[in-house]
């Protein structure tokens, strides 16, 4: 993995790049900065996050654990007689079923966050540029990856240049 | 700014015109109906003030929420609510007739809740002079607060700055309370009373969940129809609507949870004082509406809405809007309905009781919104609004 790595001075360029790079069709580029920015996910021209679907689909397999497990322990499991109630009452079982599916949600959220930001990472190539310490502080910075159809190396850094960028450094595992 | 934002055109002039001649038109057929039918036509005009009655609180509740918690996306949006909710004066007075047909409507007024001993126990708060009195204090309140959060809000559009701001923000803690205490015992008096013998200590906050969703629909609704008629198009734009529809669809979900909360416990202890309200609300065609409710009012909206893209489509968040602040209305009337009629079937009475009150409410509502500017253009947050983003 190898990357064009540039530093900016602040929100406003880092924003403009961002959308420089957007317009100019590059799609494997990503910004750092010591806080969210608002907006940049359009600035980026990022689609809608796929978690949703994730967090729906967690939802419903709580809302279906929570009604199987309780209509088998309640008729087949303890097949107790509760307050003169049939065994299988729906009613007595929404609140657990409410409560797992909200659970399942919040675990799939989560988790799925987790899983599409590509979570726990330890090392990151970007790691290996020489001022990128700063980005939990005051640094702002942008990346594009080898993988992008469009790299190259002298038109990005032309780019980087042109919309603001410092410190230009191309970033491998090696260095 | 405040010139080019005013309501003008037919909505201000025709249209309350032939609003106030239908509401005649109704008002005759109801009053009719009070003449002739009185046991079931002044439960079909409770049904219908305690809509139209819920609509103005729940503008209140919502104008009141914005102050309390500083809220700036809802500036652009709020003076249809506050419109709404200045609306309360004519609810006031739309009241009378149901304190001229208390006799009709509330059995434990009648001369043989004497021989009731349950009766008797409550007659201390269920008493002829402590319900008026009571009846008289919600309406001071309501009025109060709704006065007191329009003059500012509509003196802040020539004054300007932030001191009205401060004035509503201060006052809206104490608003937020006597509005909570007030709805909720106003909903014990007017609908839980109907059947005396029934208690439920959540059901204020059952109706408030169903009336905070109807005026959200309903407002939702009236910025499409300004945005349909060329007002306020670059102002109230699709993020608006898209917030107005997430706490819509918030509602929905808190409506059921309420419902189901209060139908639960009863349904779970099975005693027959408490069974006594859902039994005939579940036989005779009202297990239908019963039905329709849930699916309607709750299963469907939940998936149906839930997507952002549908929300954001002007279109299906119209029809959603739409669908719902019927299904509002069919929950008010299945909470009273039953107590009247043992069998569901909609009577002549239940529909002009409706369109009577409805069109005279509408109509009210375009004579004083063409009166004031349709946004609050001075608002000290406004800016937060214009730049709404939902991302």
């Amino acid at each position: 993995m190898k990357l064009i790595v540039a530093e900016y001075k602040d929100v406003p360029s880092l924003y403009h790049a961002a959308e420089a790079f957007r317009d100019k069709g590059y799609t494997h580029f990503e910004t750092y900065s010591p806080f969210p920015i608002h907006g940049m996910d359009r600035a980026m021209g990022l689609k809608q996050s796929k978690l949703g679907w994730i967090s729906i689909c967690g939802g419903l397999i709580g809302c279906l654990s929570g009604i199987s497990l309780q209509t088998w322990v309640a008729t087949k499991a303890y097949a107790l007689v509760i307050s003169g109630k049939p065994l299988a009452s729906f009613p007595a079982f929404i609140p657990v079923t409410f409560e797992l599916s909200i659970l399942f949600t919040a675990f799939a959220t989560v988790f799925g966050m987790f899983a599409l930001n590509k979570l726990p990472e330890w090392y990151h190539v970007i790691f290996n540029h020489s001022r990128f310490h700063l980005v939990t502080s005051h640094g702002f910075f942008i990346s594009v990856e080898d993988k992008d159809p469009k790299y190259d190396e002298s038109t990005i850094s032309a780019l980087f240049k042109q919309t603001g960028g410092e410190t230009i450094e191309v970033v491998t595992d090696e260095n | 700014m405040e010139t080019e934002h005013k309501l003008t055109g037919y909505l201000t002039t025709r249209v309350p015109k032939l609003l106030f001649g239908l509401s005649a038109f109704f008002g005759i057929i109801t009053l009719f109906g009070l003449k002739t039918d009185a046991h079931h036509a002044y439960a079909s005009y409770l049904v219908a003030f305690i809509f139209f009655l819920g609509i103005s609180l729940s503008g209140l509740f919502f104008v009141i929420i914005q102050h309390l918690t500083r809220g700036g996306w809802g500036v652009l949006v709020r003076r249809v609510p506050e419109h709404f909710m200045n609306n309360i004066m004519l609810m006031a007075i739309l009241f009378i007739p149901i304190l001229l047909g208390m006799n009709h409507l509330y059995h434990w007024l009648d001369p043989h809740a004497a021989h009731d001993h349950l009766l008797q126990l409550k007659a201390p708060y269920l008493n002829k002079p402590f319900f008026i009195a009571r009846s008289v204090v919600y309406f001071a309140i309501w009025i109060v607060s709704a006065r007191f959060f329009f003059r500012n809000s509509v003196q802040q559009d020539y004054l300007g700055g932030e001191m009205n701001t401060d004035k509503m923000q201060k006052r809206s803690a104490i608003a937020i309370l006597l509005f909570a205490l007030s709805y909720t015992f106003a909903s014990f008096d007017w609908i839980m009373s109907l059947e005396p013998h029934w208690f439920s200590t959540i059901f204020g906050i059952y109706v408030f969940a169903n009336s905070t969703l109807a005026l959200l629909c309903v407002t939702i609704l009236m910025y499409l129809l300004f945005r349909k008629l060329g007002f306020l198009k670059e102002i109230v734009t699709i993020e608006h609507y898209h917030d107005l529809g997430k706490l819509a669809y918030g509602f929905i979900i808190f409506w059921a949870y309420i419902a189901f909360s209060q139908y639960f416990l009863i349904w779970y202890a099975n005693i027959p004082e408490e069974t006594m309200w859902y039994m005939p609300r579940l036989a005779n065609g009202w297990g239908v509406v019963a039905f329709i409710l849930v699916i309607g009012h709750f299963v469907a909206p939940l998936f149906a809405f839930m997507s952002r893209h549908v929300k954001r489509n002007l279109l299906t968040n119209g029809i959603f809007a739409a669908t719902i602040l019927v299904l509002c209305l069919l929950d008010v009337y299945y909470v009273i309905m039953p107590t009247v009629s043992k069998t569901f079937h909609i009577s002549v009475w239940d529909i002009s009781a409706v369109l009577f009150i409805g069109c005279l409410y509408f109509g009210v509502f375009f004579i004083q919104a063409g009166k004031y500017s349709l946004i609050p253009s001075k608002d000290p947050y406004i800016g937060e609004s214009i730049n709404l983003d939902n991302a």
